[in-house]
């Protein structure tokens, strides 16, 4: 009894609004336009969907291309900073003292231990001029340096040079023109 | 119909409980992985996937006073091989073990021979060996060079190593960094806590197949930092040209050792210090083990005559006598238990406070030392500098010994005589120039300096030195002292040997023997030169010590090297030759 009540009864709740009077009519065209719009938001998110698929695909794509850059970059910037670390402490060993005083040596120089000034303002001479000894010491042994003991002198051109040099095509008078390096004074015969 | 609807609910809640059971398993398991075990999984996965590497935090620069690098990091390579793959390819391809031998030999500049040797070495002693060391700290070149040959069984890994580029300058204040990157002495140990670097670790995943790292797992475990910049008061030129000097000087007269100090005499920075035999640093195998280090900082000795100075100047700030104030000063004298002698016999001769500084005579001296208190000399000894390290705290750094002080003194004639005229009692060479700094700068002694400061990654400047100044004698006391110190520049026996012509010097000559540790004194003479210039205005002062100086044993030997380092840091720095001639003081009454 109570079942068939149970059964019965949604019954005429639903037919209800098939017996609604016509005044429910007015919904229909809300009905209409309400399922236009469901059509195009499943095509927006399906598009939506393929969109943020194929632009994973993309940027995936470009990354592991760009890992790939960034690695071969990274090689290419270890090169490049042990190649500056190579010329950096060849540069530090070139103008250390003792290579620097080894080529003035070699060129003839001598150091004057007694130094003389002219005050410009009136052209006064302050102190006393005395010629410097002629005797030019090898300081080398005196203050040693193991980086400089391969680094050519400016007058003694590096045997790698002398190599490209002869090597090189029509270049007779080479080896004389490469003792003194261009733009500097010649050295002297006597001193 | 009755059947199947009867227990709906039932069966809802039973399927509904099984769900919800199943449902509870999975999410117990889901919270233990993913929060109550998390960070060990994590930790396992990233071991399995990721690649850890080291990021060396670079050891700071040491540079001089101009910014000039004095002590540089570098990366170096050690190169190592697996002795088992040697054997291994050798078996399959003969004959390769030595044509690739000699290839490395060749970029490594070893013989070949010693490179199959450390591959039969190390097998013989295990036969399953992966691991030997081919060469150490080797630079890029020779790393490049070894890479190109592309030896299957040899290997390579980087390892920060040290470099200086100028060679010995200041070779012996350094000290140098080991194999294993540890300082061994000199500033490299002294300023480590500056120096040192702290390396990092950043872990990223790779790709198993080429390795390449995948973009956007890069992780820092812990960030490296670099060590900071030491900057000296030294300057490197100048040390360099001090060095050549002395070491010249060495090798001419035959001595064992010999030190040269320069310092600023208005603010008691140190601007060369050389040590002779000096040490290159990045070779410091060639040099004797005890050649290594600082003797002027580390080496006491009895300063001699050149002392003489000092106790003047106390004697005329204690008001007990002026450059012209005279004694008879005989050959010899025994006041109390004491026997003080001069080095050459002379009749009785009539002294002046100067004319005692010009003959260096001991009597003289002892004379005039005795007017004032042991109390007030031991005093004005500690207000110099003496008897306590220097400012600088150099590694075993010496402190020079008073030999007790007023109170033993008191109790030894001989002793309480012989510190007056710099014997009896020890100084370092840097004590020395920093005493006659006072002397130079008026009275007022200014802190040692060699270190002006530690400047980390961003600028921030930390350790700088202290300078309070301290007035250890009157202005009027230090300017007579100087003005006694000129005569004997320029009437003293090596007058015409350390002559600048154009300035103005003080100096005093000293030689006196070095102790032997057990007691006694060695046999052979320090003799030394210390002054300072231009005397009108005093800007530098410079200190030369040489020990047994075999061909010449007098000051006469260090004269030459005072006159060359100090026309070297006159011409250096434009100092104004002196216009005025130095002020009479009679010798004699």
């Amino acid at each position: 009894m109570s079942a068939v009540a149970a059964q019965t009864l949604p019954a005429p709740l639903r037919g209800a609004p098939a017996e609604a009077p016509a005044r429910r009519l007015r919904l229909v065209p809300d009905a209409v336009r309400r399922r236009k719009p469901r059509i195009a938001y499943a095509i927006i998110a399906l598009g939506a969907i393929i969109l943020v698929a194929a632009a994973q695909l993309v940027i995936s794509v470009a990354m592991t291309q760009g890992a790939y850059e960034l690695d071969s970059l990274r090689v290419q910037q270890t090169k490049l900073e042990r190649d500056r670390q190579i010329v950096a402490e060849e540069l530090d060993a070139l103008q250390s003292p003792q290579n620097l005083a080894r080529n003035a040596e070699e060129l003839g120089m001598v150091p004057n231990t007694t130094p003389v000034y002219l005050r410009l303002s009136d052209g006064a001479v302050l102190g006393q001029p005395q010629a410097a000894g002629s005797d030019a010491a090898d300081s080398g042994p005196l203050v040693p340096n193991s980086l400089i003991t391969d680094v050519p002198l400016v007058n003694q051109p590096a045997t790698s040079e002398n190599a490209t040099g002869g090597t090189g095509a029509g270049a007779p008078a080479g080896n004389d023109t490469q003792l003194v390096p261009p733009g500097a004074l010649p050295t002297p015969d006597t001193h | 119909m009755k059947q199947t609807s009867r227990y709906p609910m039932r069966r809802v809640i039973v399927a509904g409980a099984l769900l919800i059971a199943f449902v509870a398993v999975f999410v117990v398991k889901l919270v233990e992985i993913q929060v109550v075990r998390a960070d060990e999984y994590n930790a396992e996965a990233e071991q399995v996937r990721s690649d850890s590497r080291t990021v060396y935090g670079a050891r700071g620069d040491i540079v001089d006073r101009n910014g000039t690098v004095l002590a540089d990091s570098v990366m170096r390579y050690d190169i190592t091989l697996s002795p088992k793959q040697a054997k291994a390819r050798e078996a399959e391809d003969p004959g390769q073990l030595a044509k690739n031998a000699a290839d490395l030999g060749a970029a490594l500049g070893i013989p070949a021979a010693q490179i199959t040797a450390v591959v039969e070495q190390s097998l013989a002693e295990d036969a399953d060996s992966d691991f030997a060391y081919l060469a150490k700290q080797v630079d890029v070149a020779a790393y490049d060079r070894v890479s190109a040959l592309k030896v299957p069984w040899v290997y390579s890994q980087e390892h920060p190593g040290r470099t200086y580029p100028n060679g010995a300058v200041a070779g012996n204040l350094l000290g140098w960094v080991n194999d294993d990157g540890e300082p061994a002495g000199g500033l490299e140990a002294a300023q480590d806590q500056c120096l040192a670097g702290v390396d990092g670790t950043v872990t990223s995943l790779h790709s198993l197949k080429d390795w390449v790292d995948i973009p956007g797992t890069e992780r820092t475990v812990k960030e490296a930092q670099p060590g900071g910049t030491v900057q000296l008061t030294i300057d490197a030129d100048l040390q360099w040209e001090v060095q050549r000097i002395l070491a010249a000087r060495v090798a001419e007269v035959g001595a064992e050792w010999g030190m040269v100090t320069v310092m600023n005499a208005k603010t008691g920075e140190l601007l060369a210090v050389a040590d002779v035999p000096t040490v290159d640093p990045n070779d410091p195998g060639a040099t004797d083990a005890e050649d290594r280090g600082s003797r002027s900082f580390s080496a006491p000795f009895e300063p001699g005559s050149t002392f003489k100075a000092l106790t003047a100047a106390s004697v005329i700030d204690a008001g007990q006598a002026d450059p012209t104030s005279g004694v008879v000063a005989p050959y010899r004298i025994t006041p109390g238990n004491a026997d003080i002698n001069d080095s050459d016999y002379h009749d009785d001769e009539r002294l002046t406070l100067t004319g005692v500084l010009i003959d260096s005579s001991n009597t003289g001296m002892s004379q005039f030392g005795e007017r004032v208190s042991d109390e007030q000399r031991y005093q004005d000894m500690l207000d110099f500098g003496l008897g306590t390290e220097s400012e600088v705290g150099f590694p075993a750094e010496a402190s020079g010994d008073l030999n007790g002080g007023p109170d033993y003194w008191a109790t030894d004639d001989q002793t309480k005589y012989a510190t007056m005229f710099g014997q009896g009692l020890t100084t370092t060479a840097i004590q020395v120039a920093s005493s006659y700094q006072a002397l130079a700068n008026h009275g007022v002694r200014m802190p040692v300096q060699l270190v002006q400061g530690c400047a980390d990654a961003d600028g921030t400047v930390t350790g700088k030195p202290d300078q309070t100044p301290r007035e250890v004698v009157s202005a009027k006391a230090a300017d007579e002292t100087t003005a006694m110190l000129e005569r004997v520049y320029l009437e003293g026996w090596l007058a015409d040997q350390w002559n600048i012509p154009g300035y103005r010097v003080a100096a005093k000559t000293g030689t006196a023997q070095v102790a032997d540790g057990q007691g006694g004194y060695r046999s052979e003479y320090l003799v030394s030169v210390s002054g300072y210039a231009p005397a009108d205005d005093p800007q530098y002062v410079v200190s030369v010590s040489i020990f047994d100086a075999v061909k010449m044993n007098s000051s006469a030997a260090s004269a030459p090297v005072f006159r060359d380092v100090m026309s070297q840091v006159l011409k250096k720095y434009r100092t104004v030759p002196s216009g005025a001639p130095a002020p009479e003081l009679p010798a004699s009454w």
